[in-house]
């Protein structure tokens, strides 16, 4: 490449830059434009009290958000497969929380020392049965079958729970920050319990030997295994994790919403549009991406008359403008 | 001489089924059964209380069998699954007409699913009673092979509304999932709201599956509304009770559509689900309903399935137990007959009235429960209720 031609690529790649900061201000400062419009909004103490406490209540739900996204988006990384399945794994760790709570009387978040190990081997299971052999192949197939173990999923939590609707009445309590600013006592617990799972995977793969070698292997599997990493093991850690990432956003989500088996195709999507706007494989943007999803979404909800009617619009339009202006997402590497 | 008689054959057989055959289709099979079926939700998102449905013609069908059957023919049940989905149902329902050719229809379940498949049960002349439909439009376009059977959508806040009003409430919220059912369970609430005086400062629609309604909620609050009239199910009000309990936001009333009726909901949600108002269609209470044939049907239910039936299955039974009637009176399985049989007969069922108007609809009346100490009470209409309604809710911290 020429000095000339790699300037002007630097030049587009600053230009791209600002103009993402320059559409992300524009799409946070819309709900507010449409709000003083239509008299929703106020400024007054009362109402800045609200809008704290439903940023606040936004930016702990993209952390919860954010800890299955992450599994979701290592698998990726690693492996180049798209985990059709997540949402319903998210969901199988609702049960396992669920059953730990109402037969065995486990507190839902002690519980997650029982769980976890679990998901972890189903995950191993996973990859040596059924990944394993679609590493490398189309990004198609790999799809397929994790789709088709999405269903088997699905079905036999049917077949094992009923369709029934359930949920855990776990730490309904509220935590009052001022007089008039208020967060859920299980949101809080479960944003700190997200953060706690999610930087610990972090700093496994910063600092440990093993974590290191997922990001070796992440970066170009066949250099690693040059390298003398054991790949196929990396590749069974890494569905391990990941599987019981989605679990543990699963025991989250069964002490906040209401779960039956197929609820996991919402989580499922959700995930994907986080790291779709965060960047595939990116670790750190898909906690970005959660958290601004979520909060663009309560934001809207709050200050466009029946914007709640339109969140689902306002989460995908930001996504696709943002992939217009950056194709691999906010944090996402440059792609050819 | 043979090539003679075949043509002939042919043009007797073409006549045949002109002219109306099909109403002696039971009677020509060699066994003397009669096919009852339909495409019922037994996976997907319908499958919770479309299930109970589907238990509830079991229920039926083995019981008539055990009495001699339909009419002296034995019932063959044939109940396919449309897995929740539109389309499916629609295929379904024309290879249960040309294929397999059922003698009677059962419908389907959901508002959304019913009107779809009215179009394919119209074609072909084969009347039934919706017992999985309440949305009123379904009965306003002129159709005549359906029939409604449950409270309508637009009264499903009706009781919660004249309570609302009793206690001096002014101001209300109207919410509800961005689909058909909730929908017209806002415009009737809205009419009703008129009607009693009631002024609606918020009304908003939120998309299918939405989990964080606290941007909502807090909407609600600051517009200074008094009670939240919600059109939800399961997981929506769940949701939105937990986080107005999480943000300590009080309302006098919160009214839900659909959630607090199914089974699990009290014992679920703890004690976020007390003094929250339901809608019922039925509830198994023959003291308090005091209907025909209400405790066996109860009885034999909860023995055969391990659970007391809900609304659901007591619509289905219902439906079931009308058209039994109508065939009698009928005296045949015939469409055409049995249609004008179910237009015009008048049965009390275990569910209640069945007499239609000229629209096909009848005017089930629903009722409006509490839930109190973890039980769902009846509180409205008064003549049925089972306990006075505990209203306004008390704040948040006393629950």
């Amino acid at each position: 490449m020429s000095p000339a031609a790699r300037g002007w690529k630097e030049r587009s790649e600053v230009r791209s830059l600002y103009l993402l900061a320059a559409f992300l201000v524009a799409a946070y400062a819309l709900p507010f434009v449409v709000g003083i419009q239509a008299g929703t909004v106020r400024f007054d103490e009362r109402w800045l009290a609200n809008l704290v406490s439903v940023v606040l209540g936004g930016f702990m739900q993209g952390g919860v958000y954010a800890m299955f996204a992450v599994g979701l988006t290592m698998i990726f990384g690693v492996m180049r497969i798209i985990n059709a399945a997540h949402g319903e794994m998210v969901m199988m760790g609702a049960y396992l929380t669920w059953v730990a709570f109402f037969f065995l009387g486990v507190d839902p978040l002690l519980s997650l020392a029982l769980t976890l190990p679990v998901a972890f081997l189903f995950g191993v299971a996973v990859q040596r049965l059924l990944l394993d052999s679609v590493v490398g192949q189309p990004e198609l197939t790999a799809l397929l079958i994790t789709f088709g173990l999405g269903l088997v999923m699905i079905y036999t939590a049917e077949l094992l729970f009923t369709t029934d609707f359930r949920t855990i009445p776990y730490a309904p309590g509220t935590v009052q920050l001022t007089s008039t600013i208020a967060v859920g006592q299980n949101r809080v617990i479960s944003f700190v319990m997200a953060v706690a799972i999610t930087a610990a995977v972090y700093l496994f793969l910063k600092l440990h030997r093993l974590g290191k070698a997922v990001r070796a292997t992440a970066l170009n599997a066949e250099v690693a295994m040059v390298c003398g990493i054991n790949v196929r093991r990396i590749y069974l850690i890494t569905t391990g994790i990941a599987v019981a990432l989605a679990v543990a956003g699963g025991a989250l989500v069964s002490i906040q919403f209401g779960f039956n088996p197929e609820t996991g195709v919402v989580y499922t999507l959700q995930a994907f549009a986080i790291i779709i706007l965060g960047g595939r494989g990116h670790y750190m943007g898909a906690l970005v991406g959660a958290v601004m999803l979520a909060v663009l979404e309560s934001l809207v909800s709050l200050m466009i008359p029946n914007g709640t009617a339109m969140v689902e619009l306002a989460a995908y339009g930001l996504m696709i403008f943002v992939l217009l202006i950056r194709p691999g997402g906010l944090m996402g590497v440059k792609e050819a | 001489m043979a090539t003679r008689v075949v043509p002939g054959l042919g043009a007797l057989v073409v006549l045949a089924l002109l002219a109306g055959a099909p109403g002696a289709w039971a009677d020509h099979r060699p066994d003397k059964t009669v096919l009852v079926g339909g495409a019922i939700s037994q996976t997907g998102r319908y499958a919770e209380p479309a299930g109970r449905q589907v238990n509830a013609i079991k229920l039926w069908a083995d019981e008539m069998n055990a009495r001699g059957g339909l009419l002296g023919h034995k019932i063959e049940l044939r109940l396919l699954d449309d897995r929740s989905d539109t389309q499916t149902s629609i295929k379904l329902y024309e290879k249960l007409i040309t294929e397999d050719k059922v003698d009677v229809v059962l419908g389907p379940y959901s508002s959304g699913i019913t009107e779809a498949v009215a179009n394919v049960t119209e074609r072909y002349k084969k009347p039934f009673i919706a017992y999985g439909a309440s949305s009123t439009p379904i009965w306003e376009k002129g159709r005549k092979y359906i029939f409604n059977i449950v409270a309508p959508a637009e009264d499903y806040q009706k009781g919660a509304l004249h309570l609302a009003k009793q206690i001096g409430v002014k101001t209300i919220a109207i919410i509800g999932e961005d689909s058909l059912f909730p929908r017209q369970a806002a415009k009737g609430a809205k009419d009703w709201a008129k009607k009693l005086g009631l002024e609606v400062v918020v009304d908003e629609n939120y998309p299918l599956k939405q989990t964080d309604f606290t941007a909502l909620l807090q909407k609600i609050k600051a517009s200074g509304a008094e009670a939240v009239i919600s059109n939800s199910y399961f997981a929506d009000s769940a949701a939105q009770l937990r986080q107005m309990r999480e943000q300590n936001l009080n309302f006098k009333l919160y009214s839900s559509t659909i959630g607090p009726a199914l089974p699990g909901f009290p014992e679920q949600l703890g004690a976020t689900a007390e003094y929250v108002l339901g809608f019922s269609q039925w509830e198994p209470l023959p003291q308090v309903l005091k209907l025909p044939g209400m405790k066996e049907f109860i009885d034999t239910y909860e023995k055969r399935f391990g659970e007391k039936p809900n609304y659901h299955a007591g619509g289905a039974y219902g439906a079931l137990k009308v058209t039994e009637a109508a065939i009698k009176k009928a005296g045949t399985f015939d469409g055409e007959k049995l249609r004008d049989a179910l237009a015009t007969i008048e049965v009390q069922t275990a569910f209640g009235r069945y007499k239609v108007d000229s629209r096909g609809m009848n005017s089930h009346e629903g009722l409006t429960f509490q839930v109190l100490r973890g039980k769902r009470l009846v509180v409205w209409p008064e003549k049925w209720a089972q306990t006075k309604p505990e209203l306004p809710a008390p704040e948040w911290s006393k629950r």
